[in-house]
Parts: structure tokens; sequence; C-alpha cells
């Protein structure tokens, strides 16, 4: 049977070199992946990943085990992402949602390249950040709402109408008369 | 239960996703048979999730993953040494607090005396060659005697050796290095 993460962080704890290296290629992935939704680009989002797992290896001892290493892995980068797309606002002195639009790499566009994709991808990216962080954990890492109040340190309810609401903004941006 | 349109709007998204009560969507499915305009929104919805969890991450590929462990692990390294003022830590710190550490100026002041030790010992060496022990290259080279015109080693004292020692550190390694390219070097080429 598999060790879990609690039990390789006990041993990375206990002075285990090859703990550290084995905790980070098991979520690497999911957290680059939760920073390039975040982010929309290559270069900030392997930056925030490297900075997700530095935080969580300084501040280990901090780590309650009230919830999943992979949850706290996603609660610290969820914040380091809102963090980054903050500085990113206060340093040009624009609203966070157009600076978002003028930076990031249209990853939409990119895959597909239809004026629908390019519509969805704007509209993704203008979306209040609680709705995008709601979008983002429901739909691309597919957690419960449950978990997704925790990462976003808010009740299952309120994860849930962020969804909702994420999605309904969706919905009404790309309606063929509305959008 | 009868739903209406304004009410199957607030669970389309719960709907689709099979998040609410079996009773509840039994309900909802009893209203979106019989109105097609419920059933119109409920289809573009879907298709907005389609299209979302349609776009995929770019994978910056093997190399990236296979060096970002190595990454992270610099970068802890610098910010638990920034954090610990100027300390190097040697291993994770441990969950009971015990933690490795060697502060830099030990390790500078370690190196500092090792310094000034290996130059006493190799003013030593040449030191004990001004008054040669039977272990000696000279010992070695009985069977095959130099000439006696050929310079001794260093004439110098073990007094005098500690004077100049004292007074010009420089000339006596000088003396040392004259007495060693005359006597070792020569010896050696001779006994090859």
């Amino acid at each position: 049977m598999a060790e879990s993460d609690d039990q390789v962080l006990d041993r990375y704890a206990a002075g285990d070199e090859t703990a550290f290296e084995e905790l980070v290629r098991r979520h690497q992935k999911t957290i680059y992946n939760l920073a390039y939704r975040m982010l929309e680009n290559h270069a900030d989002a392997a930056d925030l990943a490297q900075r997700t797992f530095v935080q969580a290896f300084l501040h280990h001892q901090s780590f309650k085990r009230e919830s999943s290493f992979r949850t706290w892995l996603y609660q610290i980068g969820m914040n380091l992402c809102r963090n980054a797309i903050r500085d990113r606002a206060r340093r040009t002195h624009e609203d966070v949602h157009e600076l978002e639009l003028a930076d990031a790499r249209d990853i939409f566009a990119e895959t597909a390249g239809t004026e629908l994709k390019n519509r969805l991808g704007r509209v993704i990216r203008t979306l209040p950040m609680r709705q995008k962080e709601a979008l983002v954990l429901r739909v691309y890492h597919e957690h419960a709402f449950t978990e997704i109040g925790t990462i976003m340190r808010c009740s299952e309810g309120a994860a849930k109408a962020n969804y909702h609401h994420a999605v309904d903004n969706l919905r009404r941006a790309l309606a063929p008369d509305e959008g | 239960m009868t739903m209406t349109c304004h009410e199957i709007k607030d669970v389309t998204v719960p709907y689709l996703e099979l998040d609410l009560e079996p009773s509840r969507i039994r309900d909802v499915t009893a209203h979106l048979e019989g109105c097609g305009g419920c059933r119109a929104e409920m289809e573009a919805v879907r298709q907005v999730l389609v299209r979302v969890k349609g776009v995929a991450v770019p994978d910056p590929g093997d190399r990236f993953w296979n060096e970002l462990p190595d990454r992270v692990r610099r970068d802890l390294v610098r910010e638990q040494a920034m954090r610990h003022g100027d300390t190097v830590p040697l291993r994770p710190p441990g969950a009971t607090g015990a933690q490795v550490k060697i502060a830099r100026w030990p390790m500078a002041l370690a190196a500092s005396v090792l310094l000034f030790v290996s130059a006493w010992s190799l003013a030593g060496l040449f030191d004990q060659g001004s008054a040669p022990a039977p272990s000696q290259p000279r010992a070695v080279a009985q069977g095959n005697r130099l000439p006696a015109s050929e310079p001794d080693l260093p004439q110098l004292g073990e007094a005098e050796w500690h004077q100049l020692w004292d007074e010009d550190p420089d000339m006596a390694l000088v003396e040392m290095a004259a007495g060693l390219d005359r006597q070792a070097v020569d010896r050696l080429f001779r006994d090859m």
C-alpha cells in the first residue's frame, strides 16, 4: 500500500531528504495546473508552483493535519495566486481585470482560436476573483464544494454560490444576443 | 412538486452536476419535459461547462517536471538561510525541533586555524631539515653518497630559524625553499 502524504511528511520532518522530493513530485502537476489556470502564463505559474512548495516546507510544522496535505498545498497556492494577481494590478496601477486582459497570454485563443473561445477566455479572466477560484477548483480540479470551501477559506454554501455565479456569468456573456 | 421556471434557473448547475437530492432531480426533470425554454437554457449551460472544461493547460515538458524539485530545494535552502541569519541548514528541519546547522563564523575560524597550523607544520618540516634525523632522505641515500662538495641542509640552527621566522617569515620561507631546492630535489633526481 502506498505511503500517505502524512507519512511522507513525517519522514521529511525526521530528516529524510528523499521525502522532500517525493512530496514535490506527487503534487507538482496539480499545483502548477492551478497556478496556470489562475495566472494564465507559464513563467508565473512555474514561479508560483515553486514558491508554493517552498512555503509549505518552510511552514510544515504549522500544518495541523485538519485537512489533507494536498488541500493545504491548494490553500497556500491559492493565496499566492491572489497575491500575485493583486501585485500585478498594484505594479501598473490598473484595474485587476483590465490588467489580466492586457498581461496574460490568451491560452484560450492559442488552444482553439475561435471567436467563442476568445470570448470564453476573456469572460473567465474578467470574473471576480472568488468566482474564478471556485470555477477553477470545481471545473478543472473537480473538488467537492466542502473542499473548495476549505481551500477558499469560506463556507461550503459560499463556495457553491461563487461557482454558480461564475457559470451564470459565463452563460450570459456567451449567449449569442448578449455576448 | 411542480417547480417554476425561476426555481429551475436556480438549480441548473447542480442539476447538471447531479448535486441535488434525488427527489429534486425528479422534479426538475419533470419540469424540463414540459418546458422548452428551460430545456434550451439547460442545454446552453451544459455547453458552456463543456467548453470551459475543454480548455487544456499546455504541458511544460519532462525537463521542467524533473528540475522542479531541485529548484524548490535551492529556493528553500536560500529562504531558510535568510530566515536564520547567516546559518546554512544541512538537512530538513526535524519535527522534534532538532536542526543541524553550522554557523558560518566558526567555519571561517576553523579554516583560519587550519591555515595557521599548516604554515607551522611547513615551517617545522624545514626546521627539522636543519638538524637531520636518521629518517631523513640523507639516511635513505646512504648507499648513494653525495659528493663532499654537495651543499648540506640549511646551516641555520633551530634557534636561528625561530628568530628568522619571527623577524621575517617571508625570508624564512625563501630560505626553506632554497634549502629544499638544493638538497631534496637534487637528491631525489640522483636517487632516481
